[in-house]
């Protein structure tokens, strides 16, 4: 074996790098070749940085600043000065998204402010007036958020302000609707007391012009003796009163009324931990308790239904067990926001908790760095392998709303953040925040979209709410070629004789890796004139499992700050590490119904039965049977299918179900007939009454139900004569 | 459907339960053999089974002999005047959304005087459930000619025979605009009666439900062919409309699958002429209920309305020292 090739492999099996015919990757400033065209973000139009509209509470909660443009640009740049307002446009919004990325922040009209006055120094006389129309066209105003280790609680934070705010703001109209009936039902008392018939309070009704017209006393005395009834029972008005003093007491809802708790904090519904949260929501629960009961009753008591004998027991236990989502869905949520890297042991039990008990609590849980190395770096590297632990299990409870994303894609999944927050009971929201790329100097936007590429740390949702089964409920959709191992991409470069060369290309979760500098040792640069045939690309070392000695070596096609092309051997840690976030991936295909084992061995099967039918040549199945007649199926669906039972022509019957309830036959003899529960006709009593009586019915019967059958008394008078009549129905 | 509440749950088993004689009251003065008992038999039943509050319940009528219906009802009632069921009910209805309110009226009352409530109640929208009692007839008056008796139909104010063609309900409903549920039912067929009934119930919106009623005191031999030939009525079903039953299937053999949400369909099956179809021919859940569009956005108490019906009067108000300075 070559000298250099062997150096290759023992790097490949022990990471142990041979200065001879390898380099560090070290101060090369390398990253995968996909991203060589990310260097610089802000040139580029994507969905960052965010607007967190504020201004718009019936519009869309958050829009990405080129959205904002574009909408001004569709409103402002048509006509002959169409092209240059929007070259302006994009330029303003280019010196935007630099100012943001430089760490300026605030709302949008400020930092427009800013960007402006700059511009405007030296600016020709046709920016201005550019500007001035498209800043008159953009209606939207709020922070600006850029996506960096912040965005996530940020945007949680922005849109859980908002989701609350609609709640609460339905919660106090309810609970205003309420007071007010109730308020009626207390005047409407008062209004036929005696004290209210008394003199004064007539004449002070009647208002002042006419005040002198009547006698008020003697309109009292009258009143008075008509009796009117008692008000209401004690017991009733002190309920109501009661009533009043719960539902007006909101003192721990959140919004501008927000009061303080008994500790006199005031009250708090976003928090930094797992326990503070549990901990307010149980401190709080009696008040919320109490609230809901209050609700209840106060329901009942405005529709004149709450009687005491019944209800009273009932709302004496009210809430001894909690209280269960759909009764807590009225009241406030709350918002936790806690880092996956410092959850200590205490905390995630808390989170557990949480989770498991489905309360309304909504968690973010943020991830900064999905890398994870055992510190001795010896053992395993992993990718996500925290975050997918959590959000498993929470998959699992069955009833939580889950959500996993790279900060770069939360724009993206902004509906389902609202779902999410607008859920019953709990919802956790598993963010990858792509900040540890300031290790490697890398924008986290960049970082957190190559992990989510690169399936270290996939996209989905699980939405327990939309459908009873896992194709209704989980969505895999938003990851870049969900089909496949690995998205694939074009990648078109120069090589050393000037000619364009094209490649496909895989990026994996080697690239990811790779892309960070502290990972560097288990990457080392092949120089270029050791670039041989034994170089081969990550996936397809990955596709076969080792067996003795390799005899090539996984490489991954990295760029540097010149954009030079260099070729890049793995270590085997990492190929371990790629193979099995690609094992977890296939694991959530299967979840999304993609490649879905199960699904794949049926069909299998039901094609070789049917290659062998066709083989037989069995005659087809008639098209008859495939379609049966919709008639006949509807007839076995019907659940009513009440079949009467089989009558003799001898009985007195009638077919009750048929009868239209029309008079005759109860009229005829209310004995022998009569009505059943529905007011259909049968034959209560065949006795109490003559087998004329019987035939004369059967033949007013407009609908023809009634059956006489055979005379029982062969001494009636005209037998034969009935028996000829009665022919027709028997 | 959301769940039930553990509370909403808990309340329903303390709710009261009714029989249908909780429904009944007094003994109805129709004829024997007046199809209105029949129709009085199913709402009745219809109460008990949907468990309808007697007190939250109100029946509304014209004038006519089907109008006398409230009176059987053990449930709030409004007896109102010839043709103008409807408008009163709407006003129930605005007043008290709370309340479920029917609306019982005949083909003078409504095709008659009160067509042109028909139409606009239609197109309002509101959400009440209208039963047409068709006996094709005035019935109370003792037999005049009414806009729906067919052509040629002899009675006191026709005595050669009536001249013009009958007026088609169905047809005239489909053809409003914001019309959201219409079905056809006959009083003879109680089964089909109450499916419909119970549907026309549950739809949100004015549910229209034309019910061929039969008079045998004026017009007893109408719809003799009808009731002596099934196959003459013609059954609707659908998987989006009612389930045909077994029972009823086997009696009447001609049976069509008809989606009520087709409203071209539903046109084309309520011109037929010699067969009648029962079922529903058309129902759309989404057009929107008239009050719910005026429904306010805030509460109003009655502090609010005060001041707004003082304001409104003071309009109107000479003010005598105003007055005087005038002078
Ligand atoms: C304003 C007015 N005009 C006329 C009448 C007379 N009138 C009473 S009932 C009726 C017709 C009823 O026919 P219909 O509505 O079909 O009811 P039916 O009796 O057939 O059930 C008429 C014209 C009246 N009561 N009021
Ligand atoms: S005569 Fe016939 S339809 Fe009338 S009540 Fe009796 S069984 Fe019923
Ligand atoms: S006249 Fe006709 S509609 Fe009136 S009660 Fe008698 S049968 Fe019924
Ligand atoms: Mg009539």
């Amino acid at each position: 074996m070559e000298a250099a090739t062997h150096a290759h492999i023992t790097f490949f099996l022990t990471g142990s790098r041979s200065r001879e015919h390898l380099e560090s990757v070290e101060g090369l400033d390398l990253r995968p070749a996909l991203l060589a065209g990310y260097r610089a973000l802000d040139e580029l139009r994507y969905d960052f940085p965010l607007v967190l509209v504020a201004n718009r509470p019936d519009g869309p909660l958050v829009q990405s600043l080129s959205g904002v443009i574009d909408e001004a640009l569709t409103a402002t740049a048509k006509g002959v000065d169409g092209e240059r307002i929007r070259q302006h446009g994009l330029r303003i919004e280019r010196d935007l998204r630099a100012l943001v990325a430089s760490g300026a922040t605030g709302l949008l009209s400020s930092l427009w402010d800013g960007a402006t006055s700059w511009l405007e120094r030296d600016a020709e006389p046709s920016l201005d007036d550019s500007l001035r129309r498209i800043r008159a066209a953009i209606v939207v105003d709020g922070e600006v958020a850029d996506c960096d280790a912040a965005l996530p609680a940020r945007l949680l934070r922005h849109l859980w302000v908002a989701v609350q705010a609609r709640k609460v703001a339905a919660l106090h109209q309810h609970l205003d609707r309420l007071v007010m009936k109730l308020t009626d039902i207390l005047r409407a008392d008062f209004e036929r007391s005696t004290e209210r018939r008394d003199a004064s309070h007539l004449k002070a009704s009647v208002g002042k012009g006419f005040g002198d017209a009547f006698d008020f006393d003697a309109m009292s005395r009258v009143l008075a003796s008509a009796g009117t009834g008692d008000g209401f029972p004690e017991g009733r008005r002190k309920r109501i009163y009661q009533l009043l003093a719960v539902l007006t007491s909101r003192a721990f809802l959140p919004g501008p009324d927000a009061g303080v708790d008994p500790d006199g904090q005031p009250y708090k519904f976003i928090f930094g931990s797992c326990s503070e949260a549990l901990d307010a929501f149980r401190t709080r629960m009696p008040a919320v308790i109490a609230m809901a009961r209050a609700m209840a009753i106060a329901e009942l008591e405005i529709d004149g239904q709450y009687r005491e004998s019944r209800h009273d027991a009932l709302f004496d236990e009210f809430g001894a067990n909690g209280l269960d989502p759909q009764d807590l869905a009225a009241f406030p949520d709350y918002l936790v926001c806690v880092h996956a890297g410092q959850l200590p042991a205490a905390e995630h039990a808390r989170l557990m908790e949480i989770l498991t008990s489905g309360l309304p609590i909504k968690v973010l849980l943020q991830i900064d760095d999905i890398l994870e190395e055992s510190p001795d770096e010896q053992g395993a590297l992993t990718a996500g392998m925290r975050m997918r632990q959590i959000a498993g299990m929470a998959m699992g409870l069955n009833d939580v709303y889950v959500m996993q994303s790279s900060s770069s894609n939360l724009f993206r999944f902004r509906e389902h953040l609202l779902r999410g927050l607008q859920c019953r009971g709990s919802a956790l929201f598993s963010v990858f925040s792509g900040a540890s790329g300031a290790a490697s100097g890398l924008p986290p936007y960049l970082v957190a979209a190559a992990a989510m590429d690169s399936r270290a740390f996939p996209a989905f949702v699980y939405d327990p709410s939309a459908g009873t089964n896992w194709a209704a409920r989980f969505c895999l959709d938003a990851n870049p070629q969900r089909d496949l191992d690995w998205p694939i991409q074009r990648f078109a470069y120069e090589d050393e004789r000037h000619q364009k060369v094209s490649d496909d290309l895989a990026f994996t979760v080697v690239d990811f890796v790779a892309s960070d500098r502290r990972y560097a040792r288990h990457l080392a640069d092949v120089p270029r004139e050791k670039w041989s045939g034994h170089l081969s690309a990550v996936t397809e070392s990955l596709s076969r499992e080792r067996n003795g000695l390799p005899t090539t070596v996984p490489c991954v096609l990295m760029v540097d700050e010149r954009n030079i092309l260099h070729k890049v051997i793995v270590d085997e840690r990492l190929i371990r590490e790629a193979r099995r976030c690609r094992e977890m991936w296939h694991s959530l295909q299967e979840l999304g119904g993609i490649h879905n084992s199960h699904a794949e061995a049926l069909l299998a099967r039901e094609r070789v039965a049917w290659e062998e039918r066709v083989q037989q040549a069995e005659p087809p199945m008639p098209a008859a049977i495939v379609t049966a007649p919709v008639a006949a199926a509807a007839l076995v669906a019907s659940p009513a299918a009440v079949r009467e039972p089989e009558r003799s022509s001898d009985e007195a019957y009638i077919e009750t179900v048929r009868c239209s309830t029309c008079n005759e036959c109860t009229t005829i003899n209310s004995k022998m007939f009569a009505y059943d529960q529905n007011k259909q006709a049968y034959i209560a009593d065949v006795t109490a009454g003559t087998y004329a009586q019987l035939v004369e019915a059967a033949e007013s019967c407009q609908v023809a139900v009634i059956h006489p059958g055979r005379p029982r008394n062969p001494q009636e008078p005209d037998l034969e004569d009935l028996l000829k009549r009665a022919a027709p129905f028997r | 459907m959301s769940p039930l509440s553990a509370t909403e749950c808990l309340l329903q088993m303390c709710d009261e339960r009714h029989e249908l004689e909780d429904y009944q009251s007094g003994v109805p003065r129709w004829c024997t053999g007046c199809g209105d008992n029949a129709i009085l038999a199913a709402v009745q039943r219809l109460c008990r089974d949907e468990g309808l509050r007697p007190e939250k319940t109100v029946f509304v009528s014209g004038i006519g002999c089907s109008s006398r219906l409230p009176h059987y009802m053990k449930t709030y009632g409004f007896h109102g005047i010839h043709g103008r069921a409807l408008p009163i009910a709407e006003g129930v209805k605005m007043a008290r959304p709370d309340l479920t309110v029917f609306v019982n009226t005949g083909d003078g009352d409504c095709c008659s005087i009160g067509a042109a409530h028909w139409i606009h109640a239609i197109r309002y929208n509101m959400n009440l459930t209208v039963f047409l009692h068709d006996n094709q007839i005035y019935g109370l008056t003792k037999k005049q000619a009414s806009p729906t008796s067919p052509i040629g139909t002899r009675t006191n104010t026709t005595p050669r025979g009536s001249y013009l063609e009958a007026l088609n309900p169905l047809t005239v409903t489909l053809g409003v605009a914001n019309v959201s549920f219409v079905a056809q039912a006959v009083d003879w067929v109680p089964e089909a009666l109450f499916d419909i009934v119970t549907a026309a119930y549950h739809h949100k919106g004015l549910s229209f439900v034309r019910i061929i009623q039969r008079c045998p005191e004026w017009m007893p031999k109408t719809l003799e062919p009808w009731l002596h030939d099934p196959n003459r009525v013609q059954l609707l079903h659908h998987a989006n409309g009612l389930p045909l039953r077994a029972g009823l299937a086997r009696v009447y053999k001609n049976q069509v699958e008809h989606d009520p949400s087709d409203i071209n369909r539903a046109r084309e099956i309520a011109s037929s002429h010699d067969i009648i179809p029962v079922g529903i021919l058309y129902r759309n859940p989404d057009v929107p209920c008239y009050e719910d569009l005026l429904r306010p956005d805030q509460l109003r108490t009655i502090d609010m309305k005060r001041a707004a019906l003082d304001a409104e009067l003071d309009k109107h108000t000479v003010w005598p020292r105003e007055a005087n300075l005038l002078v």
